[in-house]
This record gives structure tokens, sequence and C-alpha cells, in this order.
């Protein structure tokens, strides 16, 4: 045994022993997560979303030149991890080389290792400048990044050094192949020292290089470059629809005592894995419309505090002592950043290892809610009113169908079944007592009377959905509501359903599922979409002027609906639609989301506002909505920037009413 | 320590409230009942008593028809420890509901402090909480928007005309009737909601605390609806037109000088 492999032995058994013990530490503190995971199935779409992703990188390089340094790190070290993986061999035992595949593949080896090298050091560099240089706003300052690139730099750097002197002191067959590293050997021939010491030079940055690698292992587990290990089973497991509803929680299991989290192990393993998986890279904050507002939230420090909760409460968790961990909420996770989430899900879509920041927000928010009665003052009467009446707002369910009046519009009792009517139209509490909304429905209902399309409505028979309840964390409203009507609809054997409302469309469509609904769900704008591409409607009348369209979350990120009422719009002759500078899946929420619509936004600047300013900055003289909250909201924004006069906010209904006979 | 919060069910305020056919009440038929928001008051701030008072108990007592224990479970699954439903008819008065109301404490084995909304949501007569007390022989005080507790001593706020406020000092036991500003009443947890539903509510019947019908005082005969609310009318001009019209409006129109 040479004093090499002695040596080897008892660094890398002591480093492996050290990792291996932390990554345990990890996994056991994964496993012991008490809260129920969602199922894992359809293995064949995640090998492929985990192919395109992690091999493929698709997701990282939504941002693209930092992507580009990404990928070319990660295959870069993928491909740099087989040289690795050949030296601790040839220090074990030196004929161990990878030489046995043949002088020319092992040429290109040596090749490969030599150009990959110098493509993450490349990567590396852009990062460095990046991070400490140019310092992007949702990156911020941290340490353990700067140890992260000193690792990765370093790595890199030793290499070379190494294959260098390795060249000048050894001359290998191969040495043509190290084309790199050949190019700074001959800049070191300056230091005119004779083959042993050039040898000795390699032997010292192998040893560097060896040293770095079994320090990163054992640095890794507790940084946030895990990412490297968690953020691959991550994305293999992540949630594979863009729909999704939020879990629904059984109160007939008598053995359930806790509902929603209170303490960071009831949260399930999944959510453990999303905290180990992010790499604090920001791009979910930078998309956030509370912190982009001012507000307490971040979805990066949410992810990165509740990891520093779950190792605080490490050895409580592990030791089983679940009376001594501390609440989820503390000095950091305050109660107002976890009100402060519109659950607009723009984190989720900008995350590039699919982390499911607002889950853990409605986990947090139904025990705070449902066990501890802690919510803003303001929603109290939210609950009540849904409660006692069925709607957010202090009306009497015997005036929902007033809006309708004058307008024949039968209800379902009065239709007779489902089967004699094409469509049921959802009204939802804003169609039916706001205002403003009444006249969307109003809109819609001249459209559907135009289209001749055979519809009703439930009338004093709906409800609300609950979508409001369940978001602010009132799971136990939200089913009690939407019994009911799940209760009414099968009753009634309701088909299909068409409703101007995003959040009762989400609702019905994928949350009622659980229930006992099961319905055909289509949102207004894919209806009237239809209903103009079949022929019904002939939108004739021009509206020329610019629009705007402004994207409701629960149609577009929470369902994927973005071309359709784009569609919509473009039928109308002469309009020239222009988008804002965040759209589709970047689009900036309105601020409703979340059962926000409800809250006093104490915080920072008004979300509504800035979407407003978006809208103004486009020139457009209309800005077109398809949500009721959205309406209201943009519609403040406009009074606030004193442009009320000048924009219009209308439903995309109300613009095809205008412009049909 | 032994409270108790007595509570009225009134209808939701977002009622379209319908007289019925003979006049004597109103239409119950599809009314959304609600606990009378004063009455929370009470509740809550019994609660918050019981909390830091080790041993208290809260007992809720609603008189009413049998509907009204739904309003007791909401009471209980704020957090109250005992409920009593006193078997009480739809058309009772205060007389009538005071009494019962009465009678019921005074079987309790030890009354310290009787809560009660300053007045119910729905007839707002301001009644029974003064003669409960009357019935009891302990003193009442209304309207009373804060309090601090010294053993067994008050000292209660309470809200007087224009705008002023009085300190009342009183000694247990008594009858507290709370106003707006006592507290801000909590939003029931899950577990005390299902906790509510197994609880037991107990019953008393009429005759067992010696209330008949001959103590109903007052019997609806014709219930109306107020008149439909007129719109306004702006009177313009200058200042001293202005005051001529409005006293020729006050004396001719609305015949009140």
């Amino acid at each position: 045994m040479t004093w090499q492999t002695f040596a080897f032995l008892i660094v890398a058994g002591t480093a492996f022993t050290l990792s291996g013990r932390r990554f345990a530490t990890l996994y056991r503190l994964m496993t012991a997560q008490t809260g129920k995971a969602p199922e894992v199935k359809d293995i064949g779409k995640r090998v492929q979303t985990a192919i395109v992703n992690v091999l493929g990188q698709k997701a990282v390089l939504k941002d693209t030149w930092i992507g580009v340094a990404h990928t070319a790190i990660f295959w870069g070290f993928l491909v740099i991890s087989l040289g690795t993986v050949e030296q601790f061999l040839m220090t074990l035992h030196s004929g161990a080389s990878f030489e046995f595949i043949g002088a020319g593949p092992y040429s290109l080896f040596i090749m490969s290792q030599d150009f990959f090298t110098g493509l993450v050091l490349l990567g590396v560099l852009f990062a460095a400048y990046r991070r400490l240089v140019v310092r992007p706003k949702h990156l911020g300052q941290s340490n353990d990044a700067n140890n992260v690139l000193l690792f990765t730099g370093g790595l890199m750097v030793s290499i070379f050094l190494m294959n260098a002197f390795h060249v000048l002191g050894s001359h290998p067959d191969y040495e043509s192949s190290f084309f790199i590293s050949k190019s700074l050997a001959a800049a070191m021939t300056g230091l005119n020292l004779d083959d042993t010491a050039y040898h000795g030079l390699y032997t010292a940055f192998k040893w560097i290089h060896m040293l770095l690698v079994l320090g990163f292992a054992v640095y890794i587990p507790g940084s946030k470059h895990l990412h490297i290990v968690a953020a691959g089973p991550n994305t293999f497991l992540r949630k594979l629809e863009r729909e999704k509803g939020m879990s629904t929680i059984n109160f007939e299991d008598e053995n359930l005592t806790q509902y929603g989290v209170a303490n960071i192990n009831q949260m399930s393993w999944k959510d453990a894995l999303d905290l180990y998986s992010c790499t604090e890279c920001g791009r979910c904050q930078s998309l956030c419309p509370a912190w982009n507002t001012e507000k307490p939230l971040s979805p990066k420090n949410l992810i990165v505090d509740l990891k520093k909760n779950l190792h605080t409460n490490k050895p409580a968790i592990l030791e089983g002592k679940t009376d001594q961990i501390t609440h989820v909420i503390d000095e950091k996770v305050t109660e107002d950043v976890i009100w402060a989430c519109t659950s607009c899900r723009a984190c989720e879509v900008a995350c590039p290892v699919f982390i499911e920041h607002t889950d853990k927000i409605y986990d947090i928010r139904r025990n705070l809610v449902m066990m501890e009665s802690r919510f803003p003052a303001e929603v109290q009467a939210v609950f009540k009113n849904m409660e006692t009446n069925g709607t957010p707002w202090a009306f009497s369910p015997s005036e929902r169908a007033n809006w309708a009046e004058g307008l024949e519009v039968k209800t379902l009792a009065e239709a007779g079944s489902a089967a004699d009517i094409d469509v049921l139209l959802w009204v939802g509490c804003a169609g039916a007592y706001d205002d403003r909304n009444k006249k969307v429905l109003q809109s819609f209902v001249s459209l559907l009377k135009k289209a001749q399309v055979k519809f009703a409505i439930l009338g004093t028979e709906e409800t609300c959905t609950g979508d409001a309840a369940r978001r602010i964390g009132n799971e136990y409203l939200f089913q009690t509501l939407a019994k009911t009507n799940v209760d009414t609809l099968n009753r009634y054997e309701v088909k299909k359903i068409v409703t101007a409302c995003p959040h009762c469309f989400n609702t019905l469509k994928n949350e009622y599922k659980d229930l006992g609904g099961n319905y055909d769900v289509v949102h207004h704008s894919q209806f009237i979409a239809q209903m103009i591409s079949s022929g019904k409607l002939k939108p004739q009348k021009a509206l020329d002027e610019t629009v705007t369209f402004h994207d409701s979350c629960y149609l577009g990120r929470w369902n994927n609906v973005y071309e359709q009422p784009r569609a919509v719009l473009g039928s109308i002759p002469k309009v020239n639609l222009v988008e804002m500078r965040q759209h589709h899946d970047q689009g900036l929420c309105c601020g409703a989301g979340g059962g926000r619509m409800w809250m006093e936004e104490h915080h920072g600047t008004r979300i509504n506002v800035a979407r407003s300013e978006q809208a103004i900055e486009t020139g457009a003289k209309t800005v077109a909505t398809s949500c009721p909250f959205c309406i209201t909201m943009i519609s403040d924004g406009m009074k606030t920037k004193d442009m009320a006069d000048k924009i219009q906010v209308r439903d995309i209904a109300e613009l095809i009413d205008s412009s049909t006979n | 320590m032994n409270l108790y919060v007595c509570i009225k069910q009134v209808p939701d305020t977002e009622t379209k409230i319908k007289v019925n056919g003979d006049g004597s009440g109103i239409d119950t038929a599809g009314i959304k009942w609600i606990m009378s928001s004063y009455d929370e008051f009470g509740v809550e701030e019994a609660l918050r008593l019981k909390e830091k008072t080790p041993g208290a108990t809260v007992t809720v007592v609603s008189a009413g028809p049998d509907r009204v224990i739904e309003t007791l479970r909401t009471a209980l699954a704020m957090g109250a420890d005992n409920a009593i439903h006193v078997e009480l008819p739809e058309t009772a008065d205060s007389a009538m509901t005071a009494k019962a109301i009465a009678g019921t404490l005074k079987k309790e084995a030890k009354v310290d402090l009787v809560f009660f909304g300053k007045e119910a949501l729905d007839v707002a007569a301001s009644q029974v909480p003064q003669l409960v007390a009357a019935h009891l022989g302990i003193p009442a005080v209304t309207v009373v928007c804060g309090i601090e507790y010294a053993g067994s001593n008050l000292k209660c706020k309470r809200e007087i005309e224009g705008g002023s406020f009085e300190m009342v000092e009183v000694a247990a036991p008594v009858v507290i009737a709370g106003s707006k500003g006592l507290n801000e009443p909590r939003y029931a947890t899950l577990p005390n909601i299902m906790k509510a539903k197994k609880k037991e509510v107990k019953a008393v019947k009429l005759a067992d605390i010696g209330v008949s019908a001959s103590d109903q005082k007052i019997k609806m005969k014709n219930l109306q609806l107020p008149p439909p609310k007129q719109a306004g009318k702006k009177i313009d001009g200058d200042a001293g037109v202005q005051a001529q019209q409005l006293a020729q409006a006050l004396h001719n129109e609305a015949k009140v000088i």
C-alpha cells in the first residue's frame, strides 16, 4: 500500500462517513414527516419529465443566460464525475485506470474531461460575475452560495493545474488529448522545474482536487447545494398537471385530530423534499406579486425559513419528542407572511425544480384558521356570511337571482331537468350580488341568447362554491358549502357547466371531484370562443382601439387557459390586442386571489395598482378581463391612478356583446 | 366561578323580514338564524374570564323553540361548557322570557355573573337583562363596553348619552349587558365545533320553573313592516330660501312642526 492509498482510505472513509451520516439524517427527517403525501402514479410521464427537465434542463433554461450556464455546469459535472471516479480508483490501486476501454476511446474520454472542465469553469465564472457583480435582487447575498462557487471553481482550477503538471511531469501518451491543459502546461514551462518537481506538483493538485471533492460531499447536505441530490427526485415526483385542486381533508376520519400544519413535522415527506430541493435561485421571488409590492412574503424566503425550522426541530422530530417541536409560525415565517399570498402560483410556475410553495401556505393557514382561530379580523365576517348566507358578502340568499330579473332566464327547477338544457350557467356570488359583475352576467346571458344556447341557472339554489374559504384555510366551511352544491348539482344530474368566474371554474372543475361532483366545466372565455368558432356568434361591430388582456391566475396559471380569451378578443374586427409587460404564465396577479379579496392590504404598495400601471403602460384604451375579482381590482387600480375615465375595464363577454348583433 | 350567558337566536341581518298571515309575528320560513351579535360579546367575555379563572365554568342559556339549540351549539363551539335550553313559545314577550330565564337560573346551584347582550338584534327591546336581575334580586349594569375584574368586584365602563362613558363598581352576583367594544368575539375552532356537536343540551320546561302563558304581558295583534323608505328631497337655493322651504316641508309634508 502506497502512502497515497493509505491516506486516501482514511480521508475518503472519514468524508464519506460524515457525508453519509448527514444524508441519512436528512432522509430520516424527511420520512419522519407525518402529513399525507400525494400518491405517485404515472411513472412513464414522470420518467419523461425527469429526462426533459433534469437531463434536458428545460425548466432551468427558461431563464436563458443563467440557464445555459447551469446546463454547462450540470453536464460538465456529470462527465467530470467519471474522471473523479477514475482518479479515486487509481489512488486506491494504480492499475485501475479506464485505459482498458482502448486508446481511442480513452483519448476521447480525456478530451471530454478537459472540455467540460473548461465549460464548467466558464459557467462558474459567469455565475460568479452574475452573483457578485450584476447582483440580481432576487438572488440576495449568501455565504453558502459563495462557498459553492469557491468549491466548484476550485475543483475546476485544481483539475486544470493537476492535468498541466501531469503533462509536464509524466509526458503521458495521450498528452495531446489534454487540449486545454496542454496550453496551460506550455505556459507553466517557464517555471523551469524538472520532471520530479512537476510530478510532485501534479500530486499536490490531485490531492487538492480530491480533498475539495470530499469536502464538498460533506458540505453539500447542509447547503442549498443539496439540490443536486434532491431536485432530480423532486422533478420526478412533481405534480404532473398544472391544473390542481387543493388536497381534501377527510373530516370523517376520527383518527385525524390535527388539521393543517402547526409544526413542521406535520407536512408531508414530499414537502420536506421540496425544501431540500430549493437552491435559492429566487425566480419565485422575482415573479411574486406580494414580494414585488413590498409585502413580507417572499416564496424563496418562505422555503428557506421552513427548511431552517425543520433543521432547528431536527432533534425533537427524530427523537419523537413532538411536544418540543416549535410552532411553524416563528419570527421569520410570520402570520403576515402567510396571509400575504394571493395563491396566484407564479412562484410554482417560476420554480425550476417544481417546488409547490402555495401548498405549504394553505396547510399553515388551515391550522391557523381551523385549529387556532388566528386570521385577519376582517375575515370573520366573510366566514359568517358564507356560513349563514352562502356568500362572502352580506346579502340574502333570497336575492341571489335578482340580477336576472327581466332577462327571462329560467332556473333549472323551471326548466325541468338538466337533460332539457345544453349547459348550466353557474353565476357565482360576484355575478349575483356585485353591481359591476351583474352587468357581466347580463352580457353573457345576452350572448347565450344570441347564440340560441339552451341554458338555465340554479337561482336561489346556488350557493358559494367555497373557493375563498378554502384558500383562506377554512376547509370545513368549504366542504360544507361544496357538499350543498354537489348535492344540488347531482340531484339535477347536471353534466355541463359554464361560469364567468375563474374561481368557481377551478373549484367546480378540479375540486368538487373529491366530494362526488364530476362535471364538464368550462369558463365563459372557452364557451364564447367555441360559440364564435362554430359560427353561432359573429363579432361584426369594430372596436378600433388598443385592448390589453389581463390574465386571471385561476384561469391561466391554475388551468392553463391563456389562448381562448385572446382568441375571443382577436375576433372583434379592427381590435389591436397588445400584451402587458407581464402576461400569460408570467402575468401579474390582480391581488384578490387566495381570499385576499376580503383582506386589508396593510403592507407595501397595492398589487392592483401595480397591475393597473402595467396596463396603462401599454397605451390601451380598454383592459379586458375574464374574472369578477380582476375586474373589481383593476377598476379600483384605475381609479387610484386617476385613469378611470380614460381606460375602461371590461369583461370579454361585454366586449363581444357590444360587437355582436 | 359560575358564569352564565343568556343568548338569543335572531334572524340573520340580511333576512328579508315578512309578516306572518295573522300579523302576530314574522314569517319564520326560510330564515337563517344566528346568535344576536351583542350576545356574542357576552359569550366572549365569559370565555375570557373563564380562561384566566381556574375552575370557572361557562353555561349558556337560550329561551325559545327547539331551533335555538343550534345557536346554543354555536356558543358551545366557541368554548362554553354547558348549555340550557328553556322551552319557550315563539310568541313570548320580554316579561315571560325574563321570568323563564330567572326561574332557570334560580334552580342553578350558584350564579356569579350573568352576561347578556345590551339588546337583541331583532326587536331591540333592551328589557330582559334588567328584568332578570330584578327577578334574581341582584344589580344589573347595562351597555357595558369594558370590564376590569378584581376578585368578585367588577369595574364596568358604561356608554352613556352624548358619547361619554361612566364607570360603575359592582360586586358579583350581577347581571352584565354587554355592548360593542367589550371584546372581539372569537371564531370557533374546528375541534371545538366537533366537540360541541356531542355535548348535551339540558332542557328546562316552563312548568318546572313556574312559568305559564299568563306571564306573557304583550300579545302581538297587527305587526306591520315599516313603510318603504321614500326617496330623499334636495332643497336648492341660498341658505334663506333653503331654511324657508325646509320649515314649510316639515310643517306641511312631514307634519312635525
